[in-house]
Order: structure tokens, then C-alpha cells, then sequence
């Protein structure tokens, strides 16, 4: 018999257990096992012979150490292959499946060899009878969820017991699927899962983020306001997908071995089976045992920095199981993020390039929109034809090269055409071809510019002033229209341009003026000319105002030659003019004040001198330019035009006012103070000083009393003298 | 490229050559086996010999006989059998074969090829 301590006894148990599982399936488990306890009571009895009274876990931790773990052991990895590749351990045909051990499976432990952190899902799945990675999954979601999760987790794992525990490889087991990926086999590995095609729970995936996306981008190109997809519930559904689906990445074992792709396939995990696995992909083989290898190692070199430190009791024990599981669990943490970051960029990368896409796509479908404009745009047979196969390669092509990959990924179809790719990449260039040739066809159109002047004859107005409105529209537009805002509209028969500016002068002589500058642009001069002469810009007048219209039309045969109207109206001095608000509503541009009489290139004039103005505020024509007639008031200008003549004098007679009201206040003040000082004086009130800074001048006009020279009576007096010198004054 | 990777496997490629070797030289016990490679400086943990001793013994190529012990239990004692020797003679061929041309491998040229090719004044 040997005494030794409970606890040392348990980690005892639990080692010889790990043993008895290791070598399930070898055919000398039992010598080994009994070859190896023969070793440990070897040890025991040694320990014992130096004098300990009974075995500590500390003896038996050396123990362990010297024998080493199973996962330590050299030429055991993969038990799979050293049992069909066995000398001399000729294939039995024993059904591979996990031996019975003596561990009762109604206790709840926590599972020492499946474990992440500290195999706490892994023992409750095995009590369970459920598969681990769903416990796991469950814990992580409470975790995220409230945080108590982790409290729980911490608190199972400081209670439960450790113990290796077996599992019942028949069931089936949720994998991520390395070979079958798109991202990181999840979507792979729940399809095995649950029995259902590949693309089904990829599209799960992606979906509604697809959805969201799209639906975001059509409300920012559209301009709606609502969705056409609910966005907000796809917008964040999206999201949580992408989370849930990281988190997936993180927690789902990658289906390493053999056996384990059987699992995740659910297959009876026999030796043909296996076999048959293995045939499958021989390839992946090596690589993989390799990796084991490596990963044996550094559990190998962990384990070892584990059992340096001391160990008593079993809160030491579990400082030291947590230290490992965190450096183990940190590394793999480490990993996770960053797949997680990975992740992260490729979903960048993959918005990336999918709003790029969807932006080629609105460009299509504004193109096709603008469709009616074409008439008025396009000239030619030359410049349809261009227009249309622009339109279908350069803008197409990409859209339609996009969908054709995207439903590939899905389905998850291998792409094996490589002349796809070149003829898609071929079309398109020749639709970019096209395109510039377009560009440079229509640039062509534009090169001469003409200009035409057509003056109105108006009367005069009797009030001295003009008042400047655009009446609403004059063209009905009846039937089939097409509105871009503020620019141009169109009718069935005729196109409303809107490209008119109102241009404020000086007069030269003492009379108003109204002239109309109309350009258009030409492939010539000649056709620039015959461009300008069929712009129609009309204006009203009745009595003292004056109707703009709102723009010119052009007769349904004339292109858009950037055709622009610029109307000038010239003031007198000394004359008024009033412009209202209607024109800011709906000429597109406002104008300016300006001294020059005609402007030719009216494009640069706007950016080099922009006034504000401000509408309905009447301004009066002086020699330096427009002023506004009445200074004073506020911006919003809602005045009724005081002359600025009044309102000079006006503010002439406040600060006059002002000014006596002061003299009257001080003049009071004074006669206060003077009140106070002829009150009996407390010798020990005030001070009397020479009074040292003087004002000779006070001595010769005031009625000072400053003899004396109390600072007070001083400065009293001073104020006093000065008001008596205003009011002199005055 | 984890090079304690392949450290690893070409320890585990000459392991067995190693351990049978110790026997061939007379019969011996596990834990004398370990204290011996420990000297040799190949370190090997217990637990991995144990199996691979089993499974040579298994294969015919060991065999053991049992030892009282008075400070414990009784104690397996191995020995090469006949079969094992032949094994080992493999063994130790191949190990030659490999032991030279890794030695003629890694031995730098004696010579500059450069040198080769210039004409001898």
C-alpha cells in the first residue's frame, strides 16, 4: 500500500485515464498501461524510501513530467495512421471506435483534453451528450449578450473538477470545412452540418448584407428618403450577420483530421471509411501531420513551463491550469482576431469593390434615364452608335462581369474559363474606346462659341423704379416630361432651358435698358451662329415691372449646345430697381453688381466677383455702383425702402438726442454729488488732498469749487465744466 | 517553417535505430534505457518509449523477461531477438548510408569552382 494524498491520488487517476485513452486502439494498450503504472510505483517507492510519509501531487507532478503527457508522446500523432500502417499490427478490422472507459458519465466534469479555455463547454457537452462547439457557441452568445456568461464560465470552471473525458464519435460534430471555403468554411461546415446545399447558408450570409448594401446605395443615388429595401433592418441585420458569422470563425474547430471530416460529415467513423477519407486527399496528409507535430511541441514546451511553477493546492492548481489555458487560449485568441481581422479586410475589400460596381450600375441606369435627352445631346448616326455601345460595354460589361462572379462564388462553382475573363476585359475596353471617342466627338461639337445681342425696347417707369419678377412657368408642360432640377425641362416638341442670369449695371445715359445676351456653342462658327439665332428668350413688361422668363426654349430639332442667356438691365443714376425674390427661385444662378457694361466670356465673371444681395431690398443706382437704398437695416430686409437721405439725417438727429440725453444724466450726477458735498463734512469721510493733476482749463470756464481738492469734488467738477462747455457748444 | 518541426522528425527518424541499439548491447531495462539515452544526450520521455518498446516486442523484435525487484515492483528486462538483430543490421546500413551523405553534403567544397576553370600557370 501507498499513502498518498486524495488529490494527488485524483491526479493520478486522471493521468493513467488520459493513457488508457490515448491508447484506446493500441494493441498493447494494456502492457503499456501496466508497464507505466509499474514505473510510477517504481517512483512512488522511491519517493517514499527518501523519507516522504505519503505521496504529494507535487511527486506525483514530477511524475507526470518525467513520463510526459500523451500529446507529448514522439511517434504517436495521429493514431489513425499508425493503426493501418501498424508492423505487424495487421488490421484486425476492428470498428475504430472508442473504447468504454470506467468513467461514469452521469458526474459533470470539465473536459481536460477538448478544452479552449478550461474545457468547461466541453465537459458540459459531454454530460449533455451535445456537441461541444454548440455549447460553446451558447456560452459565447450569453457572453456577448450580458456579460454574465463569463461570470458563469469563471465560476464552472474554479468548481468543476477536471477529467478527460470520451467522447461518442458517432455523433456528429459541427466543423468549419477547410477545403470547401469562400472565407473560412463556416457556411461550408454548418451545411455538413445540417444536411442542406452549400449555398444555402453562404446566401444567409450574405444576403442581407448584400441587401443593405444595395438598399444604401440606391437611397444615396436616388435621393429617396425611404428605402426600398428596409434598410435600417437589413443595414444592422447585416451587420450581426457579420458578427455572428466572425464569431462562428473564431469558436468552430477546423476539421483537421481524417476523423474529424468524418465527424463533420456525420459518417460512421470506421476504419473503410477512413480509408476512404484518407484517398481522398492524400495531399493535405503530410502537411497536416506536420502541423500536428508542431502543435505537440509547443503544448510539449507550455506543459513544461506549466509544471516549473509550484502547485499545492488546488486554487494554485487552477492559477497555474488558468496561466496555461490563457497563454494557450491567448495564442489561439491571438489567432482568432486576427482571422477576424483578415476577415475584416476582405469584407472591406469586398464593399470596396461591390459599391464600385453598384455605382457603375446607378451610372447605367441614369444613363438610361437621361435616354430622352439624348435627341437633344447627340448628333449623327455616328454619335448614337457610339453612345449605345458605350453604354452597353463600358458601362455594362463591368455590371454584368460582377453578377456572373458573384452567383459563381454563391453557388460555388470553380471558375474554370479562363476566356471569360478576357472577353469580358475585352468588351470593355472596347466600350472605353468608344466612350472616349464619344467624348471627343461631342467635345468636338462644342468648339465655337457665338453671341448674339437683342435688345428690348421698355418704357420707363413713372416711379423711378424697376421691379424685377419671373413669373412661374409660361410653358405648360403637358404629357411626357423630363425635369432636372433647375436646369432644364422638356416637353414632347420643345426643351425649357433654365441657363439664364440677370446681370445689374450702371447706365450710360440717364434711361433704363434691357438687353439679352444670348451663346451657344457649334461645331463651327457658322453652326454656333444659327445655334444662337434659334434661342427665344422672352420679356414682359407692365409699368414698373419687368417679367423674366424663366428660361429659353429651344425649337425640338436644335441640340444642347450649352446654349445660355444673359439679360442685362441697366440703371440709371439716381434711379431704383428692385429685384424680387421669385428671380433667386428660379434663375439658376444669382448675379452680381458689377460696373462693366458687357461681359463676353460670362462664365469666369461669376467666380471672380460674387456679391450677396439680398432679394426684394431695393437698391438705388449711385455713380460707385448699386447701393442699397436704406443702410441701417437688418439682413433679412424686410423694409419698405426708406430713402437713404432720411435715414442720414435720422441717425444725425439720434446722436443728437443721445448725446443731450448723456449731458443731461451727468448734469444731474453733478448736482447729486455737488448735494452730497455740501452736506456737513466728516473730517473722517474724506481726504483731503492737494489735488495734483490740473485742468487749467477748468479754472478759466468752470464754476469750480476745487479749493479744496478732494479727488471726488475734482473729477465732479471737471464733468461738470466739460458739460457746460457742450452745452456752449451746442 | 517551424523548425522545431523538423527538428522533432529527425529526432523521431533515428529514434528506434538509438533505442535498439542500447539493447543489442545487452539486455536493459526502460527506465535504465532513458538514463542511458540521457547520457547520450537524446532525451526521450518515458511515455513515448514505453509504446514504441511494446511495439517492438510486438513486432517480434525484442523480447523481455520479468526481474524481482526488492524496492518495488518487478521490472521487464529487455532483450534483441534474433529477428531484431537482422532488423538492426538494416538499421544500421541505412543509418550509414544516410550518416555519409549528409556528411558529404554539408562539407564545403574544398575548392572555388572559379578556380576550376582558370588555366594553371
Amino acid at each position: 500500500m501507498i499513502p498518498i494524498e486524495e488529490s494527488a491520488y485524483d491526479m493520478l487517476k486522471q493521468y493513467v485515464e488520459s493513457l488508457r485513452k490515448f491508447f484506446a486502439n493500441e494493441e498493447g494498450r494494456d502492457e503499456i498501461i501496466n508497464d507505466i503504472e509499474g514505473r510510477i510505483a517504481e517512483l512512488f517507492g522511491e519517493s517514499l524510501k527518501k523519507g516522504s510519509t505519503c505521496i504529494t501531487e507535487d511527486d506525483v507532478n514530477k511524475i507526470i513530467e518525467s513520463m510526459g503527457r500523451p500529446e507529448d508522446f514522439e511517434g504517436e500523432e495521429g493514431k489513425v495512421h499508425s493503426q493501418l500502417g501498424g508492423e505487424g499490427t495487421s488490421d484486425k478490422g476492428t470498428s475504430y471506435d472508442y473504447a468504454n472507459t470506467a468513467a461514469p458519465r452521469g458526474r459533470l466534469y470539465r473536459d481536460s483534453t477538448d478544452k479552449i479555455l478550461g474545457g468547461v463547454c466541453g465537459g458540459l457537452a459531454n454530460y449533455l451528450r451535445v456537441d461541444p462547439t454548440i455549447v460553446r457557441l451558447v456560452f459565447a452568445l450569453i457572453s456577448f449578450g450580458a456579460g454574465t456568461g463569463i461570470l458563469l464560465y469563471i465560476l464552472l470552471w474554479v468548481i468543476l473538477p477536471s477529467k478527460s473525458l470520451e467522447h461518442t464519435s458517432s455523433a456528429k460534430r459541427l466543423y468549419r470545412n477547410p477545403e470547401e471555403r469562400v472565407v473560412a468554411g463556416v457556411a461550408s461546415g454548418i451545411a455538413s452540418y445540417f444536411d442542406i446545399a452549400i449555398w444555402i447558408p453562404r446566401l444567409i450570409f450574405a444576403l442581407p448584407l448584400v441587401l443593405g448594401i444595395i438598399g444604401n446605395i440606391f437611397r444615396h443615388a436616388f435621393w429617396y428618403d425611404g428605402d426600398p429595401f428596409p434598410g435600417i433592418v437589413f443595414g444592422s441585420f447585416g451587420g450581426t450577420l457579420f458578427v455572428v458569422y466572425a464569431v462562428l470563425w473564431a469558436v468552430i474547430p477546423e476539421a483537421k483530421s481524417a476523423s474529424e471530416k468524418l465527424e463533420m460529415r456525420g459518417e460512421k467513423v470506421d476504419l473503410n471509411t477512413i480509408k476512404n477519407t484518407i484517398q481522398e486527399d492524400l495531399e493535405g496528409f503530410k502537411t497536416r501531420a506536420e502541423k500536428w507535430g508542431g502543435e505537440f511541441k509547443d503544448r510539449a514546451q507550455e506543459f513544461g513551463q506549466d509544471f516549473g511553477k509550484t502547485m499545492g493546492q488546488k486554487g494554485q492548481q487552477f492559477g497555474s491550469e488558468a496561466g496555461s489555458a490563457v497563454r494557450r487560449g491567448g495564442s489561439r485568441f491571438l489567432r482568432a482576431i486576427g482571422i477576424m481581422f483578415k476577415a475584416f479586410f476582405l469584407f472591406i475589400a469586398g464593399i470596396m469593390a461591390f459599391a464600385l460596381l453598384v455605382t457603375l450600375l446607378a451610372f447605367m441606369v441614369a444613363g438610361v434615364g437621361v435616354f430622352p435627352l439624348k435627341n437633344f445631346f447627340l448628333e449623327g448616326f455616328w454619335q448614337n452608335f457610339l453612345a449605345w455601345t458605350t453604354l452597353l460595354l463600358f458601362l455594362g460589361i463591368p455590371v454584368i462581369a460582377f453578377i456572373t462572379w458573384l452567383i459563381r462564388r454563391i453557388m460555388g462553382v470553380k471558375s474554370g474559363n479562363r476566356y471569360l475573363g478576357f472577353t469580358f476585359g475585352g468588351l470593355w475596353f472596347i466600350g472605353l474606346v468608344c466612350a472616349g471617342i464619344l467624348a471627343a466627338s461631342i467635345a468636338q461639337n462644342f468648339d465655337a462659341r457665338a453671341r448674339d445681342k437683342q435688345d428690348y425696347t421698355i418704357a420707363q417707369p413713372k416711379t423711378g423704379k424697376l421691379i424685377v419678377k419671373v413669373p412661374d412657368s409660361k410653358v405648360k408642360v403637358y404629357g411626357r416630361w423630363f425635369q432636372m432640377d433647375g436646369i432644364l425641362s422638356m416637353t414632347d416638341d420643345s426643351l425649357v432651358m433654365n441657363n439664364v442670369r440677370l446681370h445689374v449695371v450702371k447706365s450710360a445715359d440717364s434711361i433704363y435698358h434691357i438687353t439679352a445676351y444670348k451663346y451657344s456653342n457649334g461645331a463651327d462658327e457658322s453652326s454656333a451662329v444659327r445655334n444662337v439665332n434659334e434661342i427665344h428668350y422672352g420679356i414682359d413688361q407692365q409699368d414698373s415691372l419687368i417679367y423674366l422668363d424663366r428660361g429659353f426654349s429651344l425649337q425640338r430639332g436644335t441640340k444642347f449646345r450649352n446654349q445660355a442667356v444673359t439679360v442685362t438691365i441697366q440703371v440709371p443714376v439716381g434711379k431704383k430697381i428692385v429685384i424680387t425674390s421669385s428671380v433667386n427661385r428660379q434663375l439658376t444662378y444669382s448675379f452680381h453688381f458689377g460696373g462693366r457694361n458687357n461681359d463676353w466670356d460670362f462664365d469666369e465673371d461669376w467666380n471672380n466677383r460674387y456679391e450677396s444681395w439680398s432679394s426684394d431690398v431695393e437698391y438705388v443706382m449711385t455713380p460707385g455702383g448699386l447701393e442699397r437704398t436704406n443702410k441701417i437695416k437688418n439682413e433679412d430686409g424686410n423694409d419698405d425702402g426708406d430713402n437713404s437721405e432720411k435715414s442720414a439725417i435720422e441717425k444725425y438727429k439720434k446722436s443728437k438726442e443721445d448725446l443731450q440725453k448723456e449731458y443731461d444724466k451727468k448734469q444731474k450726477e453733478a448736482e447729486d454729488l455737488k448735494k452730497e458735498l455740501d452736506k456737513p463734512v466728516d473730517s473722517t469721510k474724506y481726504h483731503y488732498k492737494k489735488a495734483v493733476s490740473y485742468n487749467p482749463s477748468q479754472d478759466t470756464k468752470g464754476k469750480s469749487t476745487n479749493k479744496a481738492g478732494a479727488e471726488e469734488e475734482s473729477n465732479i467738477s471737471s464733468e461738470a465744466s466739460r458739460m457746460l462747455f457742450m452745452q456752449m457748444v451746442l | 517553417m517551424d523548425i522545431q518541426n523538423t527538428q522533432s522528425q529527425m529526432r523521431k527518424g533515428v529514434l528506434e535505430f538509438c533505442i535498439l541499439s542500447i539493447i543489442r548491447q545487452g539486455e536493459v531495462y526502460p527506465s535504465d534505457l532513458v538514463e542511458r539515452m540521457k547520457s547520450a544526450n537524446l532525451h526521450i520521455l518515458e511515455g513515448t518509449l514505453y509504446p514504441l518498446l511494446t511495439r517492438l516486442k510486438n513486432a517480434g523484435l525484442l523480447t523481455y523477461r520479468w526481474v524481482e525487484s526488492n524496492s518495488g515492483p518487478p521490472r521487464k528486462y529487455f532483450v534483441m531477438t534474433d529477428k531484431g538483430l537482422e532488423f538492426y543490421g538494416e538499421l544500421e546500413r541505412t543509418w550509414q548510408e544516410l550518416a555519409d551523405a549528409v556528411h558529404a553534403l554539408t562539407q564545403p567544397p574544398p575548392y572555388s569552382s572559379s578556380e576550376e576553370t582558370q588555366p594553371q600557370p
